[in-house]
């Protein structure tokens, strides 16, 4: 009998809540976390919308330490960690004894500390640049940070897989814990909004409303996931994390579960193509269901990473149909980034945290703005209105617009109401 | 009992070459692939030194692909990969695609589009960044390079764990196998060389000015490389099934963090000590069975000391009798690759019995420690421990195992 991984907090930051029962009541509540960009200068790109986390105070969360040496993508985890690390009774005594680790998907880390250390150096010469910066230029600094700030000894992995990093990071602690290397791993995900990857994605025509080089006429920006008209994403921010933890491990220390994780699988797309996506994203929930021994129909909504792209979201709806068969007709379905965006490492864990509220309330949040949806779409259980669903088994799933395909099956832990 | 997995294939690109018999020849021979920087112009630096991979072409490795649209570490890693593939004797056309997974590890990515980025920035040419930046950039590029390329559709993961990501991704892959969810794993790291790298460890006063000197007393630092290694692995029932040569067993790992300081290993190497407590565990062995020891080795005093605090710490007195040495005295650091390219070292020198010297050590930190100096050396090794470390206090041990012990 292999190990269970239990869900015993969570911790989550996003443009719409600073924490994780708020951000599900903010889904519910239909709120929109987009306005306009006020985090870097926009003449080059034009008045835009972004998910951005408005105001952020660290010191609010995070007390008198120093955060000097701490760029943004860094403080936005410590804030999530620290969330999760209380909310799921690991106290600094206990961190100093037995180990935590922290299995964290990213897609840049910070880009933006990255390039402003290359242009110190190459403005001012290479003795100006900064020390400081360096150390946070590296993908895994965030990772870094987070543990010398929380004293977090455990295995300490840093997981890039563009929008499926979160899943993939969740997967992969799960792996870890499976197979007795950890007994509790904070996983998720992080990603500051910054000019440049912001101006990255509007270049490659990712963004909604992207029109090549042309600032002055910017077409209606729809970023709604699965509506008809949908032209690409709006970039947003964010940091979640799940503590996940050996069941037995949790139960010897007392502590309560919030859910469990049943199952997981990835798959690659090596096309490059729709129908390459499909695939990929089909064997990724075929691998999660059989991972947890569970069928289409022991799954009671679907949560998806789809963010207004024009072929991901018709590839992940059609592979996840595909998987599921019949039970397509009837799964309730979400996408949260009609309301968060899309935060690249961070959506994952926004994803599963979300989820764990739906678990708890029984409310599966509509998709805002999904007044016209796209025709033939094989998931008809999309809505605009919040549902009802008394779920037990929600299943995740992201795809990444490089071909990274990841599900993951979160349940109510048996026994629990 | 846990499913055994084997390297079958070994593919490197190098400062002193490509290609497992040259680079694995080279490495015996004491021979330097560290040279002045070529790549940029390093005239504002105080220093001057590189390891750079030199004269290589792409095209003949990315036959798939387009070799001109894919970033300088996806090209590395992709050459090492058909490298290990051709070494281990497999077709990738004959393997099951959903089957077959890729996982990379990388300090930087590509970090040559953030710098081109950078450069128009600052020109005021905002309008010549294209659509390049962001289907090149993010350093999940190059695992899912490698998988396209090669036709790959199984677990695809990047790792980007800085200097000790070859290890990760390769302690990973294990996991991958063990678990079923693919019946073969290419695993390795890569990494481009960069400005911004080499303006990073300048800063940190970390680069040696003539050469780099392990384990030395009068070491003056690290010299910055780059490279790219994959290992083939497979589970034993499989690579015998199809009469493979298998170098060794992947036979464990052991991975923690300091939690310590970003850039600054704990000074008594407490997260080293742990990793390698870990892995001697995960493999069921005491310290005195491991043979050789691929240090991390950068050059670097603070390193150089944490690690020679943490191997007396795990070995004690039998710290004497193990040899351990620093193939960076040759490679330079070749960041993301680095563990990836002493892993391959490790297999070798457990297929083979032969260590590759730490060159340039002409004073030992400490003179009661085997640094192997100077001369590769005839030795039975059974088992071999590949430890690396990284800024943000990630530690990687990673054992291999003589396939028949």
């Amino acid at each position: 009998m292999r190990q269970r991984v239990v869900v015993t907090g969570a911790g989550a930051l996003s443009p719409l809540a600073d924490s994780p029962a708020g951000l599900h009541a903010a889904l519910c509540a239909g709120r929109s976390g987009l306005k306009p960009i006020e985090l870097f200068p926009t003449d080059t790109i034009g008045p835009r919308q972004a998910g951005e986390i408005r105001p952020f105070e660290p010191r609010d969360y995070l007390g008198d330490r120093n955060l000097r040496p701490i760029d943004r993508t860094s403080r936005l985890l410590l804030v999530a960690a620290q969330q999760a690390l209380e909310a799921s009774g690991w106290t600094a005594e206990m961190r100093a004894s037995r180990e935590v680790g922290l299995v964290l998907g990213t897609t840049f880390c910070s880009v933006r500390t990255i390039a402003e250390f290359d242009r110190r150096g190459l403005q001012l010469g290479p003795s100006y640049a900064s020390p400081l910066d360096f150390a946070n230029s590296v993908i895994n600094a965030a990772a870094g940070q987070a543990a010398i700030w929380h004293g977090l000894r455990g295995v300490n992995s840093t997981i890039s897989a563009g929008e499926a990093s979160g899943l993939q990071a969740l997967a992969y602690a799960v792996g870890l814990i499976r197979s007795g290397r950890a007994a509790a791993l904070l996983a998720g995900g992080v990603e500051e909004l910054c000019l440049e990857s912001f101006l990255g994605y509007l270049r490659a025509g990712r963004l909604s409303g992207s029109n090549g080089h042309q600032v002055e006429e910017i077409p209606e920006e729809i970023s709604v996931p699965f509506h008809a008209r949908r032209n690409g994403f709006a970039q947003a921010e964010g940091a979640a994390l799940l503590m996940l933890e050996d069941a037995e491990a949790a139960a010897g220390r007392g502590a309560a579960v919030l859910a469990e994780i049943l199952g997981h699988g990835s798959a690659f797309d090596v096309e490059g193509t729709e129908a390459g996506a499909v695939t990929a994203v089909a064997r990724a929930v075929r691998l999660a269901l059989e991972d947890a021994a569970l069928s289409p129909g022991d799954v009671d909504a679907l949560s998806a990473s789809a963010n207004g792209g024009v072929a991901g979201d018709r590839a992940e709806a059609r592979g996840v149909a595909e998987a599921i068969g019949r039970r397509a007709a009837e799964l309730p379905v979400t996408a949260v980034k009609s309301m968060l965006g899309e935060a690249l490492g961070a959506s994952g864990g926004l994803q599963a945290v979300a989820a764990l509220g739906t678990l708890r309330h029984g409310v599966l949040p509509g998709i805002l703005g999904l007044e016209e949806v796209e025709p033939g779409l094989p998931l008809p259980g999309v809505s605009t209105r919040n549902r009802d669903v008394a779920a037990r088994r929600i299943l995740l799933t992201a795809l990444s617009a490089d071909g990274h395909a990841c599900a993951v099956l979160l349940g109510k832990e048996e026994g629990s109401s | 009992m846990e499913l055994r997995i084997a390297v079958t294939g070994i593919g490197l690109v190098t400062p002193v070459g490509a290609g497992r018999d040259g680079v694995w020849k080279a490495l015996l021979a004491g021979r330097s692939g560290i040279g002045p920087v070529e790549s940029f112009d390093t005239s504002r630096f105080n220093v001057h030194l590189g390891a750079e991979v030199r004269n290589f072409h792409a095209e003949p490795w990315v036959r798939r692909l387009a070799a001109k649209a894919l970033g300088r570490a996806s090209q590395l890693a992709i050459a090492a990969a058909r490298m290990a593939l051709e070494d281990a004797g497999v077709d990738p056309e004959d393997v099951a695609p959903e089957r077959a997974g890729v996982a990379m590890g990388t300090t930087s990515g590509e970090p040559l589009e953030v710098e081109r980025f950078d450069d128009c920035f600052l020109a005021g040419e905002m309008e010549k960044i294209g659509t390049e930046f962001i289907s090149l950039y993010p350093c999940h590029m190059i695992a899912a390079h490698v998988a396209r390329e090669l036709g790959f559709a199984g677990p695809n993961t990047m790792i980007p764990t800085a200097c000790a990501a070859g290890n990760y991704a390769i302690a990973h892959a294990m996991d991958v196998l063990r678990s079923g969810r693919a019946e073969l794993m290419l695993a390795g790291g890569a990494d481009a060389f960069s400005r911004i790298t080499y303006t990073g460890f300048s800063r940190l006063g970390a680069i040696a000015p003539e050469r780099c000197q392990p384990f030395d007393r009068n070491r003056k630092g690290m010299i910055p490389g780059e490279g790219a290694a994959v290992l083939v692995l497979e589970p034993f029932p499989r690579a015998v099934a199809r009469g493979a040569r298998i170098y060794a067993e992947l036979a464990g790992y052991g991975l923690s963090c300091d939690a310590h300081h970003m850039t600054a290993a704990h000074p008594e190497g407490d997260g080293a000590a742990r990793a390698m407590l870990r892995a001697l565990a995960d493999v069921g062995a005491s310290p005195n069975e491991v043979s050789y020891i691929s240090a991390h080795g950068t050059g670097t005093p603070t390193n150089d000391r944490l690690e020679i605090a943490a191997v007396r710490r795990v070995f004690g007195e039998g710290a004497r009798r193990t040899p351990m040495s620093s193939i960076k005295s040759m490679i330079g650091h070749t960041m993301g690759a680095a563990s990836a390219i002493e892993a391959a070292v490790c297999s070798l020198a457990v297929a083979e019995d032969r260590i590759p010297p730490t060159m340039n050590l002409e004073e030992p930190e400490e003179e009661d420690l085997d640094f192997v100096p100077n001369m590769a050396r005839e030795h039975r090794v059974v088992l071999a421990m590949n430890n690396a470390y990284a800024f943000g206090g990630n530690n990687a041990s990673v054992i291999f195992r003589k396939a028949e012990a």
